[in-house]
């Protein structure tokens, strides 16, 4: 059986683009367009794996990956945070490694390049 | 200017009056006459010229001359008055200097007598008004100095700026109203008190303390931020210097206060600026790359070659700007001095091997021999860590980029006189001489044919120049055209503080 993925965006072009990207790998792809609908679905969807945006009005990514690594019946699924962050990758890497700002279990920066975003997704898939 | 010397001398006796006359013209002194007490007194109270000396006979028909004396000092309190005793009895001399008279001159007298009495007068009479000049000098000067005062006092109240001043002790001597609004206090409430009772921030406190109490002749201010009111909204910029007399000793303290509330309401809006910036920008620009990535990926179906050349060159155009949206706000967090405020003791090889492993797939990419080497052991810096990651992945990537295939790029750690210093050596293309000085401009970019395929803001040099600067140390280049460039970088060492101690006793 595929293997599920949720996609929680707030910009629908790019949901679309990272669907597209997941589809041609046969992943099964649920989508979401805001932080609260993304915690919904993650309940509702079960997916085995979410590929979660930081920049979003209602509820940005921190605070769902929080609310979800919180919660016992969610807090297996790994989750990949796509940062669109302001400041160059060593910035966001060294917030990573310190694990200041999240409890995300890896990160990938948007634009994502189709076989970056997939190697990552299999190598958490496979933990 | 030479003024005439005008003595009066009133006597009924025309003899008197005429003897009196004759001697002391002689001398050069001019002499006006009164027949009786009235004329006298007439001449004092409407003089035709200043009078100097008045030559007075006491025994006079009408008003007496005691009488004369007694009103012509009520006229004029410092007249000078001789009197002329008929009688040469010393009662009515003694009478009369009780009264007032400067001298007396006792009937007959010779015309030596008479000239040394006047002179005498005279010359007391030069005193009088050498006195009175100084008097109304120092009155002048006074009233200069009250004018000053005032005007201190003007422009200290009317500043926009608040003052407070402390004297050695640490009492408050002087504040401004512009000083009691920013503290919500009135004048009474500072002025005389010392400044451990006078509620002040204890940081101010402390700061003017310091300024008070320093031993350094090369110690000039203390400037601090502080943050006052109820929600921390009154934002200050404290400078705080001590005041010195002429020898050097410390007199007291003075500091003046800026409000720079509206400086962090700016700033505030200026990082909501930059947030709006961020996504309202670039996330469309991120959209449009993903969806060409997609397309290109051939996800979306089968692309011709035409469309894909076309496509890939769209999508590097979208890639510069984004690398360009990510270095303007890069830019824009250190010209606001967010960038390097997380200082702490960094060791330098760590941080350029984590770059360096960052950086190898680039280099392997285009077949790039990548080499960092560092001494056993390098002096710790105190740095911001992103911040110097920022350097290295800027010189590194550069150094890749602009380096043909098969090339060699190496890092080479080491230490010069209280520096730690890095270099990033390549065999790449080099920079032309009339670039070297240009190339740590912002937006600057060197055009040729080799580089023109290259894609960059311009902006990575100006960063890491910035960088540098405010880490208070120093970047240099070196190049040969065709051969390859060295970029050195300069980074004081951090002072342990058997060093600091050191470098205060010399």
């Amino acid at each position: 059986m595929a293997r599920k993925i949720l996609i929680v965006d707030d910009d629908p072009d790019l949901v679309e683009a990272v669907t597209m990207i997941l589809e041609s790998k046969k992943y099964a792809v649920a989508a979401a367009y805001g932080g609260i609908e993304g915690l919904q679905k993650a309940k509702s969807e079960k997916p085995d794996l979410i590929v979660l945006d930081v920049m979003m009005p209602d509820k940005d990514g921190y605070a769902v990956c929080k609310e979800l690594k919180s919660d016992p019946t969610l807090s297996k699924i790994p989750v990949l945070l796509l940062t669109a962050v302001v400041s160059k990758i060593s910035t966001t890497r060294y917030t990573q490694q310190m694990g200041l700002e999240t409890e995300a279990d890896d990160y990938i920066d948007k634009p994502v390049e189709p076989e970056v975003l997939v190697k990552r997704i299999e190598a958490l898939l496979a933990k | 200017m030479p003024t005439q010397t005008n003595i009066l001398v009133i006597d009924d006796d025309q003899t008197i009056r005429d003897g009196c006359s004759r001697i002391l013209s002689k001398s050069g002194w001019s002499v006006i006459s009164a027949e009786n007490g009235q004329k006298g007194l007439d001449e004092i109270r409407n003089p035709r010229g200043e009078i100097d000396v008045v030559l007075l006979d006491l025994m006079m028909p009408g008003l007496s001359g005691m009488e004369v004396l007694e009103q012509s000092l009520q006229t004029n309190p410092t007249l000078l008055v001789i009197v002329i005793t008929g009688y040469a009895t010393v009662e009515s001399a003694v009478e009369a200097m009780k009264r007032g008279a400067y001298d007396f001159v006792p009937k007959p007298f010779t015309p030596d007598q008479l000239r040394i009495v006047v002179k005498r007068a005279l010359e007391r009479r030069a005193l009088q008004k050498e006195a009175a000049f100084l008097r109304q000098e120092r009155e002048k000067s006074l009233r200069d100095i009250a004018t000053e005062k005032s005007k201190i006092k003007t422009i200290m109240n009317s500043m926009g700026d608040g003052v407070l001043v402390c004297d050695q002790d640490g009492s408050i001597v002087l504040t401004n109203p512009a000083a009691n609004h920013m503290f919500q206090v009135s004048e009474d409430d500072l002025l005389g008190k010392l400044l451990t009772e006078a509620h002040l921030p204890p940081e101010l406190a402390s700061a003017i303390d310091k300024s008070l109490k320093t031993t350094e002749s090369a110690f000039t201010s203390i400037s601090q931020e502080l943050s006052l009111g109820a929600a921390e909204e009154v934002h200050l910029r404290a400078h705080t210097a001590p005041v010195r007399n002429d020898v050097g000793e410390i007199m007291g303290a003075v500091t003046v206060f800026q409000d720079i509330s509206y400086l962090r309401e700016l700033d505030k809006m200026k990082t909501e600026f930059i947030a709006m910036v961020t996504h309202e920008l670039r996330a469309p620009i991120a959209a449009v790359e993903q969806q060409l990535t997609v397309i290109l990926n051939k996800m979306a179906g089968e692309v011709t070659e035409k469309q894909e050349q076309l496509l890939s060159r769209a999508k590097e155009r979208t890639k510069g700007l984004l690398d360009l949206i990510k270095d303007l706000l890069d830019l824009s967090k250190i010209e606001a001095g967010k960038m390097v405020q997380y200082k702490e003791p960094l060791s330098l090889p760590e941080v350029i091997q984590r770059v360096v492993d960052l950086m190898r797939a680039e280099a392997e990419h285009k077949k790039i021999d990548l080499q960092f080497s560092a001494p056993s052991e390098t002096p710790v810096i105190h740095a911001d860590r992103n911040s110097m990651e920022e350097i290295f992945t800027n010189l590194i990537s550069n150094a890749i980029k602009y380096t043909p295939e098969q090339g060699k790029v190496w890092i080479v750690l080491g230490e010069e006189k209280g520096f730690v210093k890095a270099s990033v050596s390549d065999t790449g293309i080099g920079i032309e001489e009339k670039d070297l000085s240009r190339i740590f401009d912002k937006f600057y970019r060197v055009k040729t044919a080799e580089t023109r395929q290259i894609v960059g803001t311009g902006l990575g040099l100006s960063i890491v120049k910035s960088i540098v600067a405010a880490h208070l140390g120093s970047i240099s280049v070196e190049s040969n055209v065709g051969a390859g460039s060295t970029f050195t970088v300069l980074l004081p060492k951090e002072s342990t503080p058997m060093e600091r101690m050191k470098g205060k006793q010399e």
